[in-house]
């Protein structure tokens, strides 16, 4: 059983002089009891203490033999239950201490694992100093036209973009439109384009016949303004910038491939393995991007800088001196398959796969 | 709990503590097994061998173990996927009629298919995770980002809440929680119908397939979870009866609701698929009669006559329509004939919306069809799947107490005879022989009180 430490109002004084009582401790007393403890504890017995200092527990170890008579004389085992109950007041505070740091720890992992906000040091970042993408309106204009299928475009985005050699995994590419004598279209692609074309199609079941005419047709994302791609990606790593370039935050990208299925243009793909990839990250959806990182600071894309015939064309058509703005205005110029509805912000001059 | 002799007491459970009592359990387990039991254990523990191995190879962002490409990015793992999780809602609306509306023929269902459904969504859950290259980071961004224009977001949403409801209903099913259990059942009804509802969103809103866009593909999902679900209860029940296993004599009432339930789901299910064949062979959306002439007579023609329409529809409705052949066993047939063609219909409708491209794909054309093969690790998934839901189901049926339903109806309808299950509980739970009716089994001692009423519904439609 236990005894007070102290002596209580209306109780026998424990200790055998009652002048060497020691002083109550400050913290003790400021420490009041709470409801729980006093009503855990029996009416008879005495209230214990919580919350013992040091000194206290000090005063409360036996004196040895030789210690003068008024020293204070209490049976360890009497203040056991309040020794105990200090040391597990100091190990929670441990492990309360412990748990905080894992936590920020933790979270710290965590933010790095699964960022939630653009970085500027991002590899393809919007926050570049200076630029203001309000008051931007890229266009993007194809001239089927003068499209010679040389492919050079294909093996500037590859280079400028990290995008994997295989031709399975293009974000930009070249395709050939073939109309036969006998009435019958074929559309081919070889290696996607970026070893040019041969002179007739490798379109299955196209050999042996003539060719009427042909048009190659360059192929990439079409930032559209309705697109697809943002509106069905779960975690939302997929997201238009506000001068409406779509792109893909690699760190957030679960892999699903649900943009893959839903864009009706094709122009997404999920970066393999052992492949040197936009990000450097393999599972992850990637797209042409206009080479965003190259536009936001006063560059044109890579496939439209080394185009030689200038079939490319980009530029603002906010800004009234660019030539993708007379572009965008010309008659004839209209997007591919309006009928998706999803406003693709790619404009085509030249003949389309109807007039081929 | 206590700890005595290597082992470990949790109340009435006890585990071997150490490697040797494990091994010691484990060989008077086996022991105790018939040979039958042991090759059936031998089977599921060589599937999860191979679908443990695959699961290995596929587990870092593996894209190069898996058949699919830009062309044909979705495949097995997203067929298996959907398979799964859309039976664990035709489980939960199948045995709903008893659990939630109280139609006392459908009550032997409850136990078994709460087990049944967890597991299935649970074996969903991990097919999925194994396709999905950065599944963490999905649960993740999925909360720390909220995606309402998402369908496969809102997927994540109701099938997330789906495993705690189902969670939470299997617990309160083994515990003394009436009430909990009955929200949870409910809440699982309700789930049931809307979680397959954004599974089918997820196809249906994607112009860009017209195959599975439209809002017909919700409904046709919903319709072939009952069936799937129906099916699975079906298989069950006639393993349930042929095998004697626990509280086998309610399997009499629970497979002649598989008819009935098999026999409606079957129809439905047809009628709406041949609302989309109809609809795809006339339509002039790009890409739709393509992508439907490659099931009635491109290259999936085979399996979609063969494997849907006359191994899945036509045979188990012409099973179900013969009285004579209204027995367990052929009931097992039908069901598990009705289940291989919801597997099936699940390939072809994954298969027909991507097989025909509509445009050229990351610079790939694939023509005259897109390209896929499922590679062996995909297969090996797929096997490690099922052998995951079957060991799981047999070591529930071999551990857990199957028998005597703990029946918690939440909305009696005042029109349907309530059973009476209090008044047998509080006469010491045997089965009140007299309302079983002549030619009812329900003097059997021992048997649940509301298996009896159950029984006793059937002796009298009968």
């Amino acid at each position: 059983m236990t005894e007070p430490l102290e002596p209580q109002d209306g109780e026998p004084d424990a200790t055998p002089e009652p002048d060497a009582t020691p002083e109550p401790d400050e913290t003790r007393d400021a420490t009041p009891v709470s409801d729980e403890t006093r009503d855990a504890t029996p009416e008879p017995e005495p209230e214990l203490d919580a919350t013992l200092d040091l000194t206290s527990v000090l005063n409360a170890i036996p004196a040895p033999a030789d210690a003068p008579a008024d020293a204070v004389l209490v049976p360890l085992e009497t203040i056991a239950p309040q020794i105990e109950q200090a040391s597990l007041t100091r190990r929670a505070f441990l492990g309360f201490g412990v748990a905080l740091a894992g936590g920020v720890a933790g979270a710290a992992v965590l933010g790095q694992l699964f960022p939630v906000f653009a970085s500027a040091e991002d590899q393809v970042s919007p926050l570049v100093p200076d630029y203001n993408p309000k008051s931007k309106a890229w266009t993007f204009v194809v001239d089927t036209s003068r499209c010679i299928g040389c492919g050079l475009c294909v093996v500037a985005c590859k280079e400028e973009n990290h995008v994997p050699e295989s031709a399975e995994f293009t974000r930009t590419w070249v395709e050939r439109h073939t109309t036969m004598t006998d009435g019958t279209l074929y559309v081919d692609a070889p290696d996607a384009g970026i070893n040019g074309f041969p002179a007739t199609s490798t379109a299955p079941g196209a050999e042996g016949k003539t060719a009427k005419s042909s048009f190659f047709q360059p192929r990439l994302c079409m930032q559209c303004a309705d697109s697809p791609c943002t509106a069905v990606c779960p975690v939302s790593a997929t997201y238009k910038t506000e001068d409406g370039i779509i792109l893909v935050d690699a760190r957030r990208c679960i892999g699903c491939g649900y943009c893959v299925v839903s864009c009706p243009y094709g122009a997404r793909y999920i970066t393999p393995a052992d492949e040197d990839t936009p990000a450097s990250m393999p599972g992850v959806a990637d797209k042409c991007t206009w080479c965003y990182h190259r536009i936001t600071r006063g560059q044109v894309p890579a496939c439209v800088e080394i185009c030689p015939v200038g079939a490319r064309r980009f530029g603002d058509a906010n800004d009234p001196t660019s030539t993708v703005r007379a572009d965008a205005l010309a008659a004839g110029a209209q997007p591919l398959h309006p009928e998706y509805g999803t406003q693709p912000r790619v404009l085509y001059l030249g003949p389309t796969l109807q007039e081929a | 709990m206590r700890v005595a002799d290597s082992t470990l007491y949790l109340g009435r459970v006890a585990v071997p503590a150490t490697p040797r009592a494990a091994r010691n359990a484990l060989t008077r387990e086996v022991r105790s097994m018939s040979v039958r039991e042991r090759a059936w254990y031998a089977l599921l523990v060589a599937g999860l061998g191979i679908g443990a191995v695959s699961a290995l190879l596929a587990l870092p962002p593996g894209w190069e173990v898996m058949g699919t490409s830009p062309s044909f990015e979705w495949g097995l793992l997203i067929i298996g996927y959907v398979f799964f999780a859309i039976m664990t809602s035709g489980l939960c609306l199948a045995s709903s009629l008893g659990t939630v509306f109280g139609i006392e023929r459908f009550l032997p269902f409850e136990k078994r298919h709460a087990i049944l459904a967890l597991l299935s969504l649970t074996t969903a859950f991990g097919i999925i995770a194994l396709e999905l290259h950065y599944p963490i980071r999905m649960v993740f961004g999925a909360v720390l980002v909220i995606a309402p224009s998402s369908p496969m977001w809102w997927m994540g949403v109701f099938y997330g809440g789906y495993l705690v409801v189902l969670i939470v209903e299997v617990w309160t099913l083994f515990t003394n929680h009436p009430i909990i259990h009955k929200y949870a059942c409910t809440t699982a009804a309700g789930i049931g119908i809307c979680a397959p509802v954004t599974l089918g969103a997820v196809f249906g809103v994607l112009a860009a397939k017209p195959y599975w866009n439209g809002v017909f593909t919700p409904i046709l999902m919903i319709a072939s979870a009952f069936v799937g679900g129906v099916g699975l209860l079906g298989i069950v029940f006639w393993a349930v009866n042929r095998f004697r296993l626990a509280d086998w004599r309610s399997s009499e009432i629970a497979l002649g609701s598989v008819r009935l339930l098999l026999a409606f789901g079957l129809l439905v299910v047809s009628a709406l698929l041949a609302r989309q064949i109809a609809a795809g062979l006339t339509s002039d959306v790009p890409g739709f009669r393509p992508s439907t002439e490659v099931l009635v007579t491109g290259p999936l023609a085979p399996a979609f006559w063969g494997i849907r329409i006359f191994l899945g529809i036509l045979v188990p409705l012409g099973i179900l329509a013969v009285p004579r052949l209204r027995t367990p066993t052929f009931t097992g047939v039908a069901a598990g004939l009705a289940l291989v063609g919801i597997l099936a219909d699940r390939t072809l409708f994954v298969y027909a919306g991507e097989l025909v491209p509509r445009t050229t794909m990351a610079g790939t054309i694939g023509y005259p069809y897109a390209e896929y093969t499922p590679s062996l690790v995909e297969i090996g998934i797929m096997l490690g799947a099922g052998a995951f839901m079957a060991m799981a189901f047999s070591l529930c049926e071999r551990y857990l107490d199957m028998g005597g339903g703990d029946v918690h109806v939440f909305w009696p309808w005042p029109w349907i005879k309530r059973h009476d299950h209090d008044e047998h509980e509080a006469e010491g739970g045997q089965p009140n022989a007299e309302a079983a009716g002549a030619g009812a089994p329900a003097a059997v001692a021992g048997a649940g009180a509301a298996v009896a009423a159950a029984i006793a519904v059937d002796g009298e439609q009968r």
